[in-house]
């Protein structure tokens, strides 16, 4: 937040918007067509050249619902398709590990942060290091685990997976604001004859709300993305939405209309959840980095 | 956590020392690590000692580095890694100029600021699979966008084996050039205004402004945002499997993990996959030790 | 973020938590089958409400996107998965499913339960027989299918190009008959100024594409994979009738199809077919369903279909459609041969013929019902005689790995055809020898 000084300033500060918003409208260029494609119909889809301005229908999206096919016949509904269930997953399976990695990362950060720990930078090093491991790596072992541990194709299996996966990122984060906050605000509560724990809701989760809620929009959205194991992992029961949004092929060739509208109704919650946390965001990115 | 226990608090509450704390704090964490990272890896360093097949009844048997050596010999695996090496710096590298550059241009305040943001960090919410099915469509040479407004009608991106790889850094790019952005905006954000007003007083120039007050505190949070992407980008794997196929055209843009996904559950060859796995893992760690060397060294810990 | 925010948030995902348990409880008796995701799955779907009816036993029909399909399946199966009990799998599957016991034998249930003579015997050599000629089947035939191609009538058959055509090459414009003419034609309707392509044939490094669309040429140029009784491939896969093959596949690939076509199967094929993209396509005959429809073709009306071409050295065609086999690791065996048994009454293969599905019952095949049906069904019986197949053996899938990126390598450009033949039979040869089928010299 520079102070404006000068005319030139005033032009750089003016200059520097203009610029954003060029940027900005390029950048959604894609993200428009995307919206674009999931409102036009099969014949607007299939223009060539691409058609910019449409008449926009909901088809693709009430379609998203159903399971049709299109022969010489016309076209008829043959069941209800599996969109909204895995959905329904992925809000389940999305929400609950995001809950527990931050949870969980929020108190061994908690810990980290204000005790005395044997080995303490080789603990956060090695929990750091998990983050860097190719999901490729271990994904053969849990396979084999989960196979014989029956969490295949299993709720429970992929809330713990993507937990594992998001609480070295949660702690490296959280421990990197708490850092920050003074220990003065606890001990000042704890000689209240508040417990240590009552001081650490009371007092800490509050001020660590900015970080609280940007590690949750990063591990959201991870969480609620993620591909690969959602792929080799489960069948049917426990299957997420990425998977089933990417595999619409029409009667006739790819539904891309299906595929943008199952895109864009997906993208929605978490868009929705970082809008609202987004004052959070810019604070909530430190990584220890900032003394205060 | 019941509310109404000030007053008279149970036996097993008083007694929660800060020693009981750290232990209920810390050991969730870890055994979740352990049990999901460790114990698998271990399994996996085992196993890239075998010659096993995941679908066939034979339990895994010992044959030593055999695996390591195959993987090493085959030209193959080095393709991969060239690529992987390739994308990495490519991507990674154009979204850490064109990130850092837009936090430069957005650290200044304004009206619908945060919507603009917002508005930015949208690709990255997005899968990376229907990312890459929907460039596909974008990039296509008779109906896709790109072609059409760069005027460039039939000019092929995803299936040119010289351009897919950057058809791939470009999409790679629009996905996470915001993360390196809202980063950087943190770290400017925190700058304390004191210093550039000391700087303004001895009539410094804005370069030197730059580089003597803003890169100095913003280049730890930097380096951790590119550290994450670094990360990320080796260990790229949803994009490429959409946007060109599982690696095409032929093999041109065959990252090492879709390699490890080929050998694993195309040839079910659990062993040599696991030993490439292991590979990629240390180059991966060793990369980032350089990465948290230098961020110790701006941080002055060194 | 204010406290009601967070309470919405609180209280919807308590609201879908509940629902999704809701769902997972009152459950009867289910049997699964699992098939790609195409419209004959969904055919699937509706005729098994018939088997419903009947039996009070449900059916669901999980769908895998073609492109992980044969990932997918063999994962679960590796696993031991319960949760599939008829798997759908592809005929080049048979030899893995087979020889590492992730399939059911049905030979002696079959012969008791099947009409086995009704079967078309083409088809159940191919979808069921595995070591062919053993007379042992692990799987009954679920849905036929080849490869043909669709063309466009409004081109093809106007008289100006017609003419324009005759005055060209000196002989009428008629519908190919050998990979030659197709060539010509193909040549002759490239008109990329006018955003007109010749042909879109399986060029993609998807699943088996490009290997489906260059085999037939390969075998009708008189070459082939290897000799099926030693496993010797170097001198066949690429052998000179092969590589002639190849070549001419790269050429009409490069010459005769729209830019950016190097990863095109079935659907990216119907895609530019149905933008008017190009004047032939090659397809399989399960998806001409869909091009008949003014809902998602608005060529329908003029949208004719042949056969594959012959060669100068035979003529072949590249067989698609899977069986049904019954799961080593179902829970609910006897449901599932209950439905296959229903299937394969003749009642229900009409059924199955009249909702869309390619019956391999000889009867129904050769009614004049079905003949008549749609325009592409009698192309379809005559292609039936000519199907050849891929490798069955349970390394198939390496095998096909290898073809894939080689070939696609080949079409991009990427390699000389000479070179990803070469490749191919260096990596055939070491995949045979690893299986211990192919001895060392």
């Amino acid at each position: 937040m520079l102070p404006m000084f000068s005319f030139r300033e005033k032009l750089l500060h003016r200059l520097s918007i203009l610029v954003i918003v060029v940027v900005l409208a390029i950048y959604l260029i894609p993200l428009y067509w995307l919206i674009a494609t999931s409102l036009k119909t099969w014949q607007d889809i299939d223009s060539v050249p691409p058609k910019w301005v449409f008449r926009p229908v909901a088809d693709n999206y009430q379609r998203l619902f159903f399971t049709v096919v299109t022969d010489q016949r016309g076209t008829r509904v043959v069941g209800t398709s599996e969109y909204p269930w895995r959905f329904l997953n992925s809000i389940i399976i999305g929400l609950v590990s995001t809950v527990l990695a931050v949870g969980l990362g929020t108190l061994c950060a908690y810990a980290t942060s204000r005790f005395r720990v044997a080995a303490k930078d080789d603990l956060l090093f090695f929990i750091l290091s998990t983050r860097m491991l190719p999901p490729m790596v271990v994904v053969i072992p849990i396979f084999l685990m989960y196979r014989a541990l029956g969490l295949r194709d299993t709720h429970l299996g992929l809330i713990i997976l993507y937990t594992t996966f998001n609480v070295s990122f949660a702690v490296w984060l959280m421990k990197g604001y708490l850092d920050e906050i003074p220990k003065d605000y606890e001990e000042a509560a704890m000689l209240d004859r508040l417990s240590r724990f009552r001081a650490f809701v009371k007092v800490v989760l509050p001020q660590a709300l900015p970080a609280i809620a940007t590690t949750a929009v990063f591990c959201l959205i991870s969480a609620w993305n993620e591909f690969a194991f959602s792929l080799i992992l489960t069948e049917s029961q426990a299957a997420t939405a990425p998977r089933t949004i990417t595999s619409k092929l029409g009667s006739a060739g790819i539904d891309w209309g299906q595929i943008a509208a199952g895109a864009v109704l997906f993208l929605l919650p978490v868009a929705l959840f970082t809008f609202i946390v987004r004052h959070h965001l810019l604070r909530g990115v430190t990584f220890g980095t900032i003394k205060r | 956590m019941p509310v109404s226990v000030r007053q008279r608090r149970p036996v097993w509450k008083r007694a929660l020392t800060d020693q009981q704390i750290k232990i209920a704090f810390i050991t969730p964490t870890l055994l979740l690590l352990l049990a999901m990272n460790i114990f698998p890896l271990i399994w996996s360093l085992y196993l890239s000692f075998c010659e096993y097949y995941a679908d066939q009844p034979e339990s895994p048997r010992w044959v030593g580095i055999a695996n390591y050596r195959a993987l090493l010999t085959d030209p193959e695996i080095w393709h991969s890694f060239q690529v992987t090496a390739a994308f990495v710096f490519l991507a990674v590298g154009t979204e850490f100029i064109l990130g850092f550059g837009l936090a430069l241009l957005f650290h200044r305040s304004f009206a619908g600021k945060g919507l603009l943001l917002t508005l930015f960090l949208i690709p990255m919410m997005l899968s990376p699979v229907v990312v890459g099915l929907f460039w596909k469509f974008i990039f296509d040479p008779n109906w896709g966008i790109i072609d059409y407004l760069l005027r460039l009608p039939g000019f092929e991106w995803v299936t040119h084996p010289r351009r897919a790889l950057w058809a791939l850094v470009i999409v790679d790019a629009w996905m996470w050039t915001p993360f390196i952005m809202l980063i950087a905006l943190a770290g400017l954000s925190a700058i304390p205004q004191s210093l550039y007003e000391a700087a303004a007083v001895d009539r410094a120039s804005s370069w030197f402004k730059f580089r003597h007050i803003t890169l100095p505190m913003v280049s730890p949070l930097l380096i951790i945002a590119l550290l994450i992407r670094t990360m990320d980008a080796a260990k790229l794997f949803d994009l490429p499997w959409t946007l060109t196929d599982e690696g095409g055209p032929g093999n041109a843009t065959e990252t090492v993990s879709l390699l490890i996904y080929r050998l694993a559950f195309k040839m079910q060859d659990t062993g040599s996959s696991c030993a490439l796995a292991y590979i990629l893992l240390v180059i991966i760690i060793a990369l980032s030790n350089l990465f948290l060397r230098q961020l110790k060294k701006v941080k002055g810990e060194l | 973020m204010s406290r009601w925010q967070w309470w919405i948030i609180v209280a919807g995902s308590l609201c879908l938590t509940f629902l999704a348990l809701a769902s997972i409880a009152g459950q009867k008796k289910n049997i699964t089958i699992v098939w790609a995701e195409w419209d004959p799955a969904k055919y699937l779907r509706e005729l098994s409400k018939g088997f419903t009816k009947e039996t009070g036993i449900g059916v669901t029909v999980v769908e895998i996107p073609w492109a992980q399909f044969q990932d997918k399946v063999f994962t679960a199966l590796a696993a031991r998965d319960p949760n599939y009990d008829i798997i759908i799998g592809d005929s080049q599957w048979l030899g893995r499913g087979a020889e590492r016991k992730h399939y059911v034998e049905l030979t002696d249930w079959m012969k008791k339960n099947v009409p086995i003579k009704d079967i078309y015997e083409p088809a159940l050599v191919a979808y069921g027989e595995y070591p062919k000629g053993s007379g042992r089947y692990w799987a009954v035939p679920a849905e036929a299918d080849a490869v043909g191609f669709a063309y466009r009538k409004d081109l093809l058959e106007d008289p100006k190009e017609k003419a324009a055509f005759q005055k060209k090459y000196g002989r009428p414009l008629t519908i190919p008959k050998t990979w030659e003419e197709l060539y010509q034609v193909a040549k002759f309707f490239t008109r990329p100024k006018r955003r007109l392509y010749g042909v879109a044939v399986y060029t993609g490094k998807q699943y088996d594409g490009v290997t489906m669309g260059f085999q037939q040429v390969m075998w009708s140029f008189g070459g082939d994979y290897g000799d099926p009784k030693t496993f010797q491939v170097e001198g066949y896969i690429n052998g000179p009738d092969s590589v002639k093959a190849l070549e001419f596949y790269v050429r009409l690939a490069k010459e005769c199809m729209p830019p950016g076509s190097q990863n095109y199967y079935w659907s990216e094929c119907l895609d530019a077919f149905k933008r008017g993209l190009v004047a032939m396509t090659m397809n399989y005959f399960a998806f001409f369903p869909g091009l008949l429809s003014e809902e998602t073709n608005r060529y329908a009306k003029t949208t004719g279909f042949f056969m594959v071409p012959r060669g100068p050295k035979g003529h072949y065609i590249s067989l698609g459609g899977q069986g049904l086999s019954v799961s080593a690791y179902s829970k609910n065996k006897d449901e599932a041969l209950q439905y296959i048994k229903w299937f394969w009454q003749e009642r229900v293969q009409r059924e199955w013929a009249r909702l869309g599905g390619f019956t391999c019952h000889k009867k129904v095949l050769n009614s004049p019902d079905f003949l008549k049906a749609t325009p592409y069904n009698p192309v379809f019986r005559d292609s039936m005689k000519l199907l050849k197949d891929f490798w069955a053996v349970p390394e198939y899938a390496e095998l096909l790995d290898s073809c894939q990126r080689h070939l696609n390598a080949a079409i991009v450009g990427a390699k000389k055809p000479k070179e990803a033949l070469d490749a191919i039979a260096k990596e055939h040869t070491v995949i045979f020898r690893k299986a211990g089928r192919l001895k060392r010299q």
